[in-house]
């Protein structure tokens, strides 16, 4: 009898805890974060939105991300905001994303300066965060624990140029025209040690206040100077401004090196754009990862890679969001961070493993633009082209 | 004199063109309204993302745009005076400036914002070039030769128009004397939109070229009404050849800086040369003395 009367508590008992487990599933995986609509880098970043919402669509079509601890899919919700391209704005979002939307994970603003202001967010609510565009080591070295970052370190940024230059033995020095801002300034200081280390001469370094529109003064000096590679490790505009008028001066050095070299710089320029160098996550026709996925959130969103050559890092981010709550198998923040913190994995960019600061390993590739056509230049086995050096002079 | 700084001087003098003739627009609003207008760099960001649609859409050639801008943007500007400015322009001088400068203000954060929302392109550039003419060691662009000879053409247009028309003879009158001119029978109202709008005009034919050199976003304009504002200050309120002279010093001053002392001191030299000439000469280079 105490047997029956047990079996029939137990059944009753799991016959009401299953609509409770089912119920006890939040409707959604909830995912935070700002996008500069408005102000300075709207230009740089403003679609994004679509972009994020293009990936949800994609994975919704699927039924969602798998979570194992409610058995079942859970489609994926993005709660964003426009943080006009303001610290203080992308700081209160980002309070407001962990206190009032309670998302289960962030995904980082455009640009290290919003990076480094959302993110204490993150940290003082214990919320996975994953850094995007954003790659300024005083991110990663504040002791945050809830923060990974997609992309390598800023000093890094070019490291595959210069052993490309090392390797060629070609050039023999380098002047730079460096725009003040925070992330040029530390994809210099980085490009300058690796310079001298390939064994170029540093002839001279610029360091030009951002909002320069006239580069009279440096391109006379550089014409002196006559180096074989002038960089210019600066945001688009800049370079755009720069490279406009080293033609109208007909400054014609063996090699331009512009680390942004997008769509718009190409455009901007037309025939003056020929043979720069630049640096890009991804190309279409390398040898990388599924870029078939790149391709289809892209097109979804509308966005163009040439004139947004980040994009393909958000897709990246996107893959790594999903692949830490799916190996995680719920949503519990520590659970995922820690995850997070472990990953391992082959994303459309490449291999990604986090350092122990947070940061990544996904890293961009040198590419010239040959023929109005973006390639990658090296290494050989994911290359789309050949290195193009000397450069042809403007006409 | 050396070959560097030769080129140094013409690269200044080139530079200092686009200044004067952003500068003129602004100068005629606050010599005739009493109007500080801060919204002028965003006029001048509209004539450029209009002069690159022009290019980018119908192949137009931007100094065909720098004209073409000018009667849309005539028209904006009397719209823009009746709507916002109008109200305004009873109140005693003091508080007119107080007002003038929250209202365009206001317009500004407005027009910014609005356009960066809908314009989606990234930064917007186009590759128009001429090639380079070259003498003795010492390279100029054509494009931005051809751009000052435009510019002073435009300013003696402009010179002209004020001193030989009537309407010209009482945008002038305004500027030595509100309650004269009204006294004498100047259509104060009609008069004020008429030269709020030259100065939209100017400055979205400015806007034409800039595109053409170099880089514009919707959210240039700000910086920009700053800079422009040294340029008229210096060159004296009102005075169109002030506009000029004020860009031409302020280019060639910065030029200088940066070779010499470095391109860090570039954008102080304008405020240094703002503050000696406040000093020296407080109506400006080329302004009437009130």
């Amino acid at each position: 009898m105490k047997m029956r009367t047990l079996s029939v508590c137990l059944v009753a008992a799991v016959l009401l805890a299953i609509p409770f487990a089912a119920t006890g599933a939040p409707d959604a995986i909830h995912i935070g974060a700002t996008v500069s609509q408005t102000g300075h880098f709207s230009s740089e970043i403003g679609p994004f939105k679509r972009l994020m919402n293009a990936w949800a669509g994609i994975v919704n079509e699927q039924g969602g991300i798998m979570v194992k601890e409610y058995g079942k899919k859970l489609p994926v919700k993005f709660t964003i905001y426009d943080d006009k391209s303001d610290q203080a704005t992308v700081k209160k979002y980002y309070e407001r994303l962990a206190t009032v939307d309670k998302v289960n994970l962030m995904l980082g603003p455009y640009s290290s300066p919003l990076t480094f202001a959302a993110s204490t967010a993150a940290e003082n609510h214990q919320i996975p965060f994953i850094a995007v565009c954003a790659n300024s080591p005083k991110i990663y070295t504040r002791g945050f624990k809830w923060i990974v970052g997609v992309i390598d370190l800023g000093q890094r940024y070019t490291y595959r140029y210069w052993e490309m230059i090392r390797k060629e033995g070609k050039a023999k020095s380098v002047s730079f025209v460096v725009e003040d801002t925070i992330h040029p300034l530390g994809v210099f200081k980085g490009s300058k040690a690796l310079a001298e280390k390939a064994g170029l001469k540093v002839l001279t370094s610029d360091v030009v206040p951002d909002k320069t529109r006239d580069f009279t003064p440096i391109i006379t000096k550089l014409k002196k100077e006559n180096p074989d590679i002038i960089y210019v490790s600066s945001n688009i505009p800049f370079a755009i401004n720069f490279m406009k008028q080293a033609k109208e001066m007909s400054l014609n050095p063996n090699e331009y090196h512009c680390i942004h070299h997008s769509g718009v710089f190409r455009d901007a320029l037309g025939s003056a754009a020929e043979d720069v160098i630049g640096q890009s996550y991804w190309v279409e026709g390398m040898k990388l990862g599924d870029t078939q996925l790149i391709n289809d959130v892209l097109k979804k969103a509308d966005v163009s890679e040439p004139m947004y050559p980040w994009s393909p890092a958000y897709v990246a981010a996107f893959q790594i969001l999903r692949k830490a709550i799916e190996d995680a198998g719920t949503l519990d923040n520590k659970k995922v961070m820690e995850r997070l913190k472990q990953l391992e994995m082959e994303t459309v960019l490449g291999e990604e493993v986090f350092s122990d600061t947070g940061y990544g390993s996904i890293n961009t590739y040198p590419s010239q633009i040959q023929d109005g056509v973006y390639k990658v230049i090296y290494p050989p086995d994911v290359a789309t082209g050949k290195h193009r050096y000397p450069r042809r002079p403007f006409k | 004199m050396s070959a560097d700084l030769i080129q140094l001087l013409v690269g200044g003098v080139l530079l200092g063109g686009i200044y004067g003739l952003a500068a003129f627009g602004l100068s005629i609003t606050f010599g005739v309204l009493n109007v500080l207008n801060l919204a002028h760099g965003e006029f001048l960001m509209l004539g450029s993302l209009l002069s690159y649609g022009l290019f980018v859409g119908l192949g137009i050639n931007p100094f065909i745009s720098a004209v073409l801008v000018i009667p849309v943007f005539m028209l904006l500007g009397v719209f823009f005076y009746l709507l916002l400015l109008k109200p305004i322009m009873d109140k005693p001088p003091h508080q007119l400036l107080v007002a003038s400068i929250l209202v365009t203000m206001g317009a500004s954060l407005f027009i910014e914002d609005v356009t960066s929302f809908f314009w989606e392109r990234p930064v917007t550039g186009i590759s128009y070039s001429l090639p380079p003419m070259e003498f003795s060691g010492v390279v100029i662009s054509s494009t931005r030769l051809l751009i000052l000879l435009f510019i002073f053409a435009l300013a003696c247009g402009m010179q002209l128009y004020l001193k030989k028309t009537f309407v010209g003879k009482s945008i002038r009158a305004i500027v030595q004397g509100r309650e004269g001119a009204k006294m004498v029978g100047i259509p104060i109202s009609r008069v004020s939109a008429l030269a709020f709008s030259i100065g939209m005009a100017l400055a979205a034919s400015a806007g034409a070229f800039y595109v053409t050199l170099f880089t514009v976003t919707p959210v240039m304009g700000i910086p920009l009404t700053i800079k422009y504002l040294c340029v008229v200050v210096l060159g004296g309120l009102g005075s169109i050849v002030g506009s000029v002279f004020g860009g031409l010093i302020l280019g060639i001053a910065e030029t200088l800086t940066a070779y010499y002392w470095g391109a860090e001191w570039s954008p102080t030299i304008a405020f240094i040369l703002l503050i000696i000439i406040l000093i020296i000469k407080p109506e400006g280079l080329f302004g009437a003395k009130k």
